[in-house]
């Protein structure tokens, strides 16, 4: 990679506001996610409409990023790495609009739940899976702006703890749907989120995956560790 | 990803048609090339690249033998064209430039008339036999620079008449009226404007069915546009030589992804 600056100087200014703009709309996903599972575990309403309004500020970052990447590469033409930037700064904001609907429809399914008895430790389980993906996120995004390429290929192999954390609360969903249908409803509901959640660390990983395509020039070949579905939910 | 390449980058004969080992420059004192060894291929545009100073212009002017005229140049190693030595006592530089025409930064064409202008290469080599037959190479040399339906009715009047971009296409014109294998172009847009500059690209892109068209030029986005093979000079080496759309994603090495990005000059 290359840290020295552009000739014109008002090109670095360009790329460096355009990534700021993604630190921040990352930093507003992270929020929405940990005050959405706040939410969901303190049965807060309040909170969630907050996260459910959050929303539209993260959706219109991600219009103003695609213009001005747009623009940068109609007036500067860039060439090798701040091609590459330009490419992943439009990629990366794409996934972050997406966890961002994510954490709204986690926010929404809380308000439902909230009207819904309680079940077992669940969203305690959920509010621990959330933080684990946040950190999964806050950690792409650093080795995004740190250009580091160790700390992506951490990230993308970490992604096999979150899957493992799906599978356990899958399996915890599923007894609990046994012992007593009354909780099915709200069963259903915890398991989109937390398959959302699930979702939400692929795009981290994704993110991640950008970083090391940014540094190297290329896409990870080998195929990151996964880890495998719960038996019961493999087809017979 | 290889079955993605897209078609129009492929190029057609991966045969060489010049061949550099070892080649060095001196002017006095000056070092101004070291050690450049490159194989350019035949049906290709390949594009020099680099800052000011870099070498590029030394080596092109190298490849049909104009630093000849240079006093106190003095060029080591070996260049071949076809696998034969270009330095070599028995060739006349004045064939060689027939087979290897150069077309410059600034249109020159003669204080003389369209027609006079493309036939005068043919005329002095001994190419035609007739009037006929000169006819036919002019107009068929007028066609390939993508010039004659412009001037065909005014093959007489005078070349100065016509506007820069033209008189650039009549350069062209004029050196591929001698048949030649090997084209080199000094900057041919510099002196154009974007519609002309389109045109000469066009033109450029045409040719290379053809001819190996070798291009100098300091629009790194024109070298991105018109070439498949891209060089990279810097202070008389040979930084990097590759496939063009790789040079300008991917470069391997940190000078060409410097000069690429506009960060050194």
């Amino acid at each position: 990679m290359n840290n020295e600056p552009h000739i014109a100087s008002a090109f670095d200014r360009d790329l460096e506001a355009i990534q700021a703009m993604i630190v921040r709309m990352a930093g507003l996903v992270e929020t929405s996610l940990l005050q959405a599972a706040e939410a969901l575990e303190t049965r807060d309403e309040e909170l969630a409409d907050t996260v459910r309004e959050g929303d539209k500020v993260i959706d219109d970052l991600e219009l103003q990023i695609n213009t001005e990447a747009a623009r940068m590469i109609a007036l500067r033409a860039p060439a090798a790495s701040d091609l590459r930037t330009a490419l992943s700064v439009i990629k990366i904001a794409a996934s972050l609009e997406r966890c961002g609907d994510y954490t709204k429809n986690l926010a929404k399914r809380s308000n439902v739940l909230a009207q819904l008895s309680p079940v077992g430790g669940s969203t305690r389980s959920i509010r621990r899976i959330a933080k684990a993906v946040q950190l999964q996120l806050a950690g792409a995004i650093d080795a995004y702006i740190k250009r580091d390429y160790d700390m992506a290929v951490e990230v993308r192999n970490r992604d096999k703890d979150i899957d493992q954390m799906y599978n356990a609360l899958f399996r915890e969903f599923l007894t609990h749907m046994m012992e007593d249908p009354r909780n099915i409803t709200a069963c259903m509901h915890l398991h989109f989120i937390a398959k959302n959640i699930e979702r939400l660390g692929d795009h981290a990983t994704g993110i991640a995956e950008q970083v090391i395509y940014l540094i190297t020039g290329h896409l990870p070949e080998e195929s990151r560790p996964k880890g495998s579905l719960p038996s019961s939910a493999t087809k017979k | 990803m290889n079955n993605m390449i897209f078609l129009e980058r492929n190029v057609e004969v991966e045969k060489n048609k010049i061949s550099a080992q070892g080649v060095q420059v001196f002017y006095g004192e000056n070092h101004a090339l070291k050690d450049v060894n490159v194989d350019i291929l035949d049906k290709t545009v390949t594009a020099f690249i680099g800052p000011s100073g870099c070498g590029k212009s030394t080596f092109l002017r190298c490849l049909n033998r104009m630093n000849d005229t240079i006093a106190g140049c003095r060029i080591v190693g070996d260049i071949r064209l076809d696998g034969e030595d270009i330095y070599e006592a028995a060739v006349d530089p004045v064939q060689l430039r027939a087979k290897v025409g150069m077309v410059f930064q600034k249109p020159n064409p003669f204080p003389k008339s369209i027609y006079d202008n493309v036939a005068y290469g043919p005329k002095i080599h001994g190419l035609s036999r007739s009037k006929a037959e000169l006819d036919e190479i002019v107009e068929t040399s007028l066609r390939r620079a993508a010039l004659w339906n412009e001037v065909k009715d005014r093959l007489h009047a005078g070349a100065t008449g016509l506007s820069g971009g033209q008189q650039q296409r009549l350069c062209i014109a004029r050196a591929i009226a001698t048949g030649p294998e090997v084209l080199l172009m000094d900057e041919p847009c510099s002196a154009l404007d974007p519609i002309a500059t389109a045109q000469v690209e066009q033109l450029i892109d045409e040719l290379r069915s053809r001819y190996s068209v070798v291009i100098v030029t300091h629009s790194m986005q024109q070298a991105a546009r018109v070439s498949q093979r891209t060089a990279f000079f810097h202070m008389g080496n040979l930084v990097e030589y590759g496939e063009t759309g790789h040079i300008f994603t991917n470069p391997s090495d940190p000078r060409t992804e410097s000069y690429i990005t506009g960060r050194i000059g």
